[in-house]
């Protein structure tokens, strides 16, 4: 079904709400949920893989131990790609002095890939990631694919580097509207439910302040 | 010029003071028509197919320069006992969505399977907006009823109540599949915030001008009469309402750039018309006129709400000081609206004050108008946080920021007595009793004082020169604060510096701000979560917009107020 991008970013934010995600994580996941569609990328459907394969757990047991470290790693050896995607955001200043930053053993690699179109727009320069026969490069505003659909969709990548600046060769521009399968909307909308209080008598009279007769 | 420097954010946004806010020249409805009269808007109603018991459809179209767009109005027999404001509402008494163009036979069937069910549609891309509105039940039989008997309706009556419908949410930017806002922002028209909302409900005006003429004449001829037309002076007067409940409250902490933005160009505007040295007689003249029809607004605002009742006592206290002020002092001197400012600061409540800082705006179009452009927001370059930012810096920031939540002791019940959610119940947001009700777990992140005041002792015992990268692969529950503590370090108005969850907070206040911007008058909170407003109470009806009437009909004429 066609969504708006609004639509999908409320939706993937409430989603990795209800995983466990901080909200401030959600908010990245979000951003970067939208970013994908745009691109016509599953972008909805990843997420749900990843919400799915990591509910609930620890962030801190599937985040970089070290930003500093020659090669950034996870102590679960399952990194997840929207808290290494964040700090790679987060550390666009050193992603430029270092000219690379790699990741080893990153959950599907492609939803950190918009967390670099932001280091780009941030460093005014293109960024790429390499994964397995995937390449991607970035300006922040048009992405440039080289990859098999596989590839994309790849559930671990071994290795994972960003580089910045990169070679930008081809130029894909982002679209207004994305579609999203029933299916991938329901994932989402599981997760996104636990974030919702239950219905009671109490909260429906007491919880919106309304009066009690609208007919007037 | 005189070095008049804009208001503090600290002194601006406190809750009370964003409570008392006012209309102003930057308000999204008289922003919206001073430009359909500047460009020579067209509007025609293409379709009409309503029959006796008010079902069917009309369609009304606004052709600007480049673009036309049609209000499609869907028109329901609503039993009495489903007619509710709030969100978990089903069903109303009319629907509606604003089309980007002009919608052909298959787009108005399509949509009249999805408009009327509202949140349980689907639209697309071609849609700006949906909405729907409710009958003033006091005021609809009266109006049908009197047009119906060859008689012009009570204008007392009118004045009562300011509207025959009222809408109860107009949704737009992508909500339901409609188009993202940024479809359309670049288009000059829809450049300012909330245009599109401002165009359908201005649309929707003149539709329940046209259904309540429409079912006077049937009830009419049902009875082997004619009915009175509906004087084209009485039906100005009739605005339409907005009822609004806690959903807007949230909009302004979930959109901190954007509210950042409404605020600036107002403090801007106010701080250029401060160091206006000199007035010309035709400035002092049209402030006076502005002055005594705007004291009308306050004379005829009704509430039955203690809070109200007492803020309007307050405010008309304010307007007798005013006029006493005016009497002796000489707009003719240097700086005069300084001078006039700065006394209302000192002599005024809160709603004076605002009431005065929109006031002496209106003499100064071009002074002051330009600031329209920048209400819009981009968010995604603030959205990324600085990671290279230094914790010594942070704290700086923070103290700056919220040195008042700092200095809260969050540890007494009463200072989060509330929590923001959202029910399950068509997702309607709600404001709970953290310590009566089982909500915590599902609280919203509305409380931006507590949670920095949070980020602030986390800090405690990092250096100054650690990065805010590092602290945050450790510390992921903060990066939410500390991204908005870095937007407040760039965009100072993006934060309200006010407990969003003690016992004593008023949404209504969140609720009159962001109202004040789309240009709302009369306010009526029903309680202090819920708010009834009238707009475009006086406006001219779109067929009848001019260069002339197309900016101050906001403020009643001296000669209709006075019958």
């Amino acid at each position: 079904m066609s969504h708006s991008l609004n639509e999908i970013e409320a939706m993937s934010k409430r989603a990795a709400r209800g995983a466990g995600l901080s909200w401030g994580l959600a908010e990245e996941a979000a951003k970067g949920t939208r970013w994908l569609s745009a691109f016509g990328f599953s972008g909805a459907g990843m997420l749900a893989d990843l919400l799915e394969m990591n509910d609930r757990i620890p962030s801190i047991d599937v985040s970089p131990v070290s930003l500093s470290a020659e090669i950034w790693h996870a102590p679960t050896r399952r990194m997840s790609p929207l808290i290494a995607g964040a700090s790679l955001s987060d550390c666009a200043v050193r992603l430029m002095e270092r000219g690379l930053i790699t990741m080893e053993n990153v959950s599907l690699p492609l939803l950190s890939v918009p967390f670099m179109g932001g280091a780009a727009l941030r460093l005014g320069v293109p960024v790429a990631a390499e994964w397995e026969s995937a390449r991607l490069a970035t300006d922040g505003r048009q992405v440039c694919v080289q990859a098999s659909p596989d590839a994309l969709e790849a559930r671990h990548a071994e290795k994972l580097v960003f580089s910045a600046p990169a070679e930008m060769t081809g130029r894909l521009e982002p679209m207004l509207r994305a579609d999203v399968s029933e299916q991938n909307w329901n994932r989402l909308s599981a997760f996104a439910h636990r974030t919702f209080a239950p219905a009671t008598e109490e909260s429906r009279l007491r919880g919106a302040g309304a009066g009690l007769s609208d007919n007037d | 010029m005189t070095d008049v420097a804009k208001r503090d954010p600290k002194l601006v946004m406190r809750l009370a003071r964003l409570g008392s806010m006012h209309q102003s020249r930057l308000s999204f409805m008289r922003i919206l028509t001073r430009r359909l009269a500047r460009e020579n808007w067209r509007f025609e109603q293409s379709a009409f197919e309503i029959d006796e018991n008010g079902v069917g459809h009309a369609v009304y179209t606004a052709h600007g320069p480049n673009s036309s767009y049609s209000l499609i109005a869907y028109a329901h027999d609503l039993p009495p006992e489903k007619r509710s404001d709030r969100v978990i509402a089903e069903a109303w008494d009319a629907t509606f969505t604003l089309f980007d163009g002009v919608p052909s036979a298959d787009d108005i069937e399509r949509l009249s399977l999805n408009i009327p069910v509202q949140e349980a549609g689907r639209v697309t891309g071609t849609e700006l907006s949906v909405s729907r509105a409710n009958r003033s039940v006091r005021l609809w039989e009266h109006v049908v009823s009197e047009l119906a008997e060859g008689r012009q309706p009570s204008t007392a009556k009118i004045e009562d109540v300011g509207y025959l419908m009222r809408t109860t949410a107009v949704y737009g930017s992508g909500k339901l599949g409609a188009a993202d806002r940024e479809m359309i922002a670049d288009r000059p028209e829809f450049r300012v915030p909330f245009q599109v909302e401002m165009l359908s409900v201005y649309l929707t005006r003149w539709f329940i001008t046209d259904l309540v003429q429409h079912m006077a004449d049937k009830r009419a001829t049902k009875n082997g009469s004619q009915a009175a037309r509906l004087d084209p002076g009485i039906a100005r007067s009739i605005g339409i309402g907005n009822s609004t409940g806690l959903g807007m409250a949230p909009f302004l902490l979930n959109h901190p750039v954007l509210f950042n933005n409404w605020m600036a160009a107002r403090e801007q505007a106010i701080q250029a018309v401060r160091a206006v040295q000199k007035a010309t007689e035709a400035e002092i003249a049209l402030f006076r006129d502005m002055l005594a029809r705007n004291t009308q607004i306050v004379e005829t605002w009704h509430s039955e709400h203690p809070i109200q009742i007492e803020k309007l006592a307050a405010l008309r206290g304010d307007v007798g000081k005013v006029t006493e002020y005016l009497t002796g002092a000489d707009l003719g001197a240097d700086y005069p609206w300084d001078a006039l400012y700065t006394w209302a600061e000192n002599s005024l409540t809160l709603e004076g004050q605002e009431w005065i800082a929109s006031l002496i705006l209106e003499p100064y179009g071009e002074l002051v108008d330009g600031f329209a452009e920048g209400m819009a927001a981009d968010n995604t370059a603030t959205f990324r946080i600085a990671g290279a930012m230094k914790i010594g810096d942070l704290r700086v920031l923070l103290k700056d920021i919220y040195g008042w939540a700092i200095e809260t002791d969050w540890s007494t019940p009463a200072s989060k007595a509330r929590a923001w959610y959202v029910s399950e119940e068509k997702l309607e947001p709600r404001l709970g009793e953290r310590f009566e009700e089982p909500i915590e777990e599902y609280e919203q992140p509305l409380a931006p004082g507590r949670d920095a005041a949070l980020l602030y002792h986390s800090l405690a015992h990092w250096s100054d020169e650690a990065q805010v990268a590092n602290f945050l692969l450790r510390h992921p529950e903060h990066r939410h604060v500390l991204r908005r503590v870095q937007i407040v370090g760039r965009a100072p108005y993006a934060e309200i510096r006010d407990n969003t969850i003690s016992d004593r907070v008023l949404p209504i206040d969140m609720l009159r701000c962001k109202l004040s911007f789309f240009g709302a008058t009369k306010f009526d909170p029903r309680s202090d979560r819920w708010v009834r407003i009238c707009m475009y109470e006086n406006a001219p009806l779109p067929y009848e917009l001019t260069s002339e009437n197309a900016d101050f009909w906001i403020f009643p004429e001296l000669e209709r107020a006075a019958v």
